[in-house]
């Protein structure tokens, strides 16, 4: 389910700063791959991404973690975006998907916790029309997915070709509502 | 290892195959019920042995002879909520419906209920006036039988939970059945009361909507029912009591008329001796003639008729309308200003009058408190709509507000203003019916009203056209057929003062002011496209 990947990864590489590659994809559930130029061919959202962060001129390879806990974290994100984001196609899995980021984002800012990384940037893409679909009383429900989501697409230069979408601030919903 | 094939032997049938599980089950059943058969003739002959003997109080029991008015007993029958500890020591008549009976060795505990009260009461084997049979009598009344106890009242140790009454019980000295009813009852009157979304209790049965329907009666009987009701009535009788106070006059308007009001989509036709009559989607036009008839303020309350297919939860094809009409000076804000009063008086007589009413039904189905503003928060059609883009939703400047737009805009509103009731000034022109006076600043906007509890609309109104040239005009546009309702036109030829109004419907209001999901809960016998009985 990767609607728009190649469009993820242009953002991606714009944000960063890359040159302009050439991106297709391949096969019927549309994996990425970037030509380098040199005849090379990377497959893959995460492989493409790590490199496009390694080699950015814009100092994007901070983007990938200091310390090596951050790095093992940002490539537990990465399987997860792949594994578990672009499978929850079905309204239940994506609730469940949102309950399980919403516990763990609760005393986080962004995922690594207080620093910008490519798992944020890799989850808003993957959660963006996740988000896009869900009513006010259900982004209330998630609401530290919620301001974790309006946080990044503030972050300068993350949205690029995704539309932004509304958080309202203040609780809308009461507890017994139905 | 050996293969695992040492299953139980399978019973083989009488053509000596093995039985199939259904067949098992079949035998099975069959054996269970020769036992209970068993079982029953021993208890039978048990209780002939027991009424071989000398029964001592077989004059403090029974079943009454059918109540056909033939004495005038001078016995005072007190009310299961006046049982309380002031009584204690008394012997007292009550006359309750059996909601339960435990019947324990020598001793029977039941719960009397009357309305949206209950009592433990207790029948226990004494020397001198009860008697084991009388015990046995006592627990084998069936459930919802309407009976007449005589017992004394008595203070108890610890309260009893379970009752409203905590503080007292009844010791039984006499019992007489005076309506049996049927043992079998289509749904457990526990079952309708419970709460819809207790965690603690998700795995007891409750009672669904429709089957809760198909047997009104019963399902009536809960307290939370029977609570309900009585709020019902006390809406209207604030909105009389309110009205009256404000110089209204109730009026009352035929619901059978011979054309539909604004076009004929949703009205149903009635067969009037050779020809077709429509019943009344509302009676504005009634209103409106009494006004033109000088009685200057009126409002009526009375069934209005739909004949739309919308099977929602808020969609009746029968409801009650509490409409209400008056004449103003020379804004029609004079009306608004009245009805969003009468609003708030209703919204306070509910609260400080029907406070035990509404507990009661918060335990079945618990909400928010009702919160409003005095005077009501008044806001404006493009207000609505600037608040509702801010929040990303697309719409027009003059596109009419869908439910869902509705329903937020009432979320947006009670976050900002902290309240539940709202009034929405100056709909746009083209949404509303032609009979709606246009803003003389913005021909694109009506002095139009609607509001709303809960985020959903309860009244619709507006300021009308008094003018007969003005509303010809206006149906013209419309596209109107001016014949069919030229009376309505004619009747404002010879002088009708400017005015304005609304209706409300009942069954919602109430809905919305307790917070329930469904209107049918809020309609005794409810009407939608699929139910016309009970």
């Amino acid at each position: 389910m990767a609607v728009g990947v190649e469009e993820e990864v242009k953002s991606l590489a714009n944000f960063l700063g890359s040159p302009a590659y050439k991106v297709t994809t391949q096969g019927e559930i549309k994996v990425p791959q970037l030509h380098t130029g040199n005849g090379k061919t990377l497959t893959g959202l995460a492989t493409i991404s790590k490199f496009l962060a390694r080699s950015s001129p814009s100092g994007g390879a901070k983007l990938l973690g200091t310390t090596p806990e951050d790095q093992a974290e940002i490539a537990q994100w990465l399987e997860y975006r792949v594994t578990i984001v672009d499978r929850s196609v079905e309204k239940k899995d994506a609730q469940a998907m949102l309950k399980e980021l919403n516990s763990y984002l609760l005393d986080k800012v962004y995922f690594l916790g207080f620093h910008f990384s490519l798992a944020d940037l890799i989850m808003y893409h993957g959660l963006h029309p996740v988000m896009c679909r869900l009513s006010f009383f259900e982004k209330q429900q998630y609401q530290n997915v919620s301001r974790w989501f309006d946080q990044v697409q503030h972050y300068p230069g993350v949205q690029q070709h995704l539309p932004q979408l509304v958080f309202l601030r203040n609780t809308l919903y009461t507890s017994s509502d139905h | 290892m050996e293969k695992e094939n040492d299953q139980p032997e399978v019973p083989l049938g009488p053509d000596g195959k093995p039985l199939s599980k259904k067949a098992l089950k079949k035998q099975q059943k069959d054996a269970e019920k020769a036992a209970k058969k068993a079982q029953r003739q021993a208890q039978q002959a048990a209780e002939a042995d027991a009424q071989a003997t000398e029964d001592f109080s077989k004059d403090r029991y029974g079943n009454m002879a059918m109540l056909q008015s033939t004495e005038k007993p001078d016995r005072r029958l007190v009310r299961v909520e006046e049982l309380t500890p002031g009584l204690a020591g008394e012997t007292v008549w009550v006359r309750a419906r059996m909601h339960t009976s435990r019947a324990k060795g020598k001793q029977c505990f039941l719960v009397l209920r009357q309305q949206q009260f209950n009592v433990q009461a207790l029948v226990f084997v004494n020397d001198k006036t009860v008697s084991k049979q009388m015990v046995k009598f006592a627990a084998n009344i069936t459930k919802e039988s309407i009976i007449d106890v005589e017992g004394v009242v008595q203070k108890v140790a610890q309260p009893v939970e379970s009752c409203t009454q905590r503080d007292v019980e009844l010791h039984v000295e006499r019992v007489f059945v005076v309506s049996a009813s049927a043992p079998q009852l289509p749904l457990q009157l526990d079952d309708a009361a419970r709460p819809e979304h207790d965690e603690e209790d998700a795995s007891r049965p409750r009672v669904n909507q429709d089957t809760r329907l198909d047997n009104r009666i019963i399902d009536l009987r809960t307290t939370t029912n029977q609570a309900v009701y009585r709020v019902v009535a006390g809406v209207c009788d604030l909105f009389r009591s309110t009205l009256t106070g404000k110089g209204f006059v109730e009026i009352h308007t035929p619901k059978i008329i011979s054309a539909a009001s604004e076009g004929g989509a949703n009205v149903f036709t009635v067969s009037y001796f050779k020809n077709n009559a429509y019943l009344a989607q509302s009676p504005q036009l009634y209103k409106q003639m009494a006004i033109a008839a000088d009685f200057e303020r009126v409002f009526t309350v009375g069934a209005v008729f739909r004949a739309e297919d919308s099977n929602t939860h808020r969609h009746l094809t029968e409801f009650v309308g509490l409409d209400l009409e008056m004449a103003f000076n020379y804004h029609y804000h004079e009306v608004l200003d009245v009805i969003g009063d009468m609003f708030v008086q209703i919204f306070k007589g509910l609260r400080d009058r029907y406070k035990t009413e509404i507990n009661t039904i918060q335990k079945q189905f618990p909400c928010e408190p009702f919160r409003f503003l005095e005077p009501s928060l008044r806001l404006e059609f493009p207000e609505a709509v600037a608040m509702l883009r801010e929040a990303g939703v697309e719409i027009g400047d003059e596109d009419d507000l869908s439910t869902p737009d509705e329903k937020l805009l009432g979320r947006l509103v009670k976050a900002k203003y902290d309240t539940d009731f709202f009034i929405l000034d100056k709909f746009p022109l083209a949404v509303r019916p032609f009979y709606t006076m246009p803003d003389p600043q913005n021909p694109k906007y009506a002095n139009s009203y609607d509001m709303y509890m809960r985020g959903e609309e309860i009244l619709s109104g507006a300021q009308r056209i008094h003018d007969p040239e003005f509303l010809t005009e206006r149906a013209k546009a419309h596209e109107i057929d001016i014949e069919k309702i030229k009376s309505y036109i004619d009747s404002f030829r010879y002088g009708c003062p400017p005015h304005g109004g609304g209706g409300i419907g009942m069954e919602r209001v109430v809905m919305l002011y307790l917070g329930l999901n469904n209107i049918r809960k809020t309609s005794m016998f409810p009407r939608d496209p699929k139910r016309l009985t009970p």
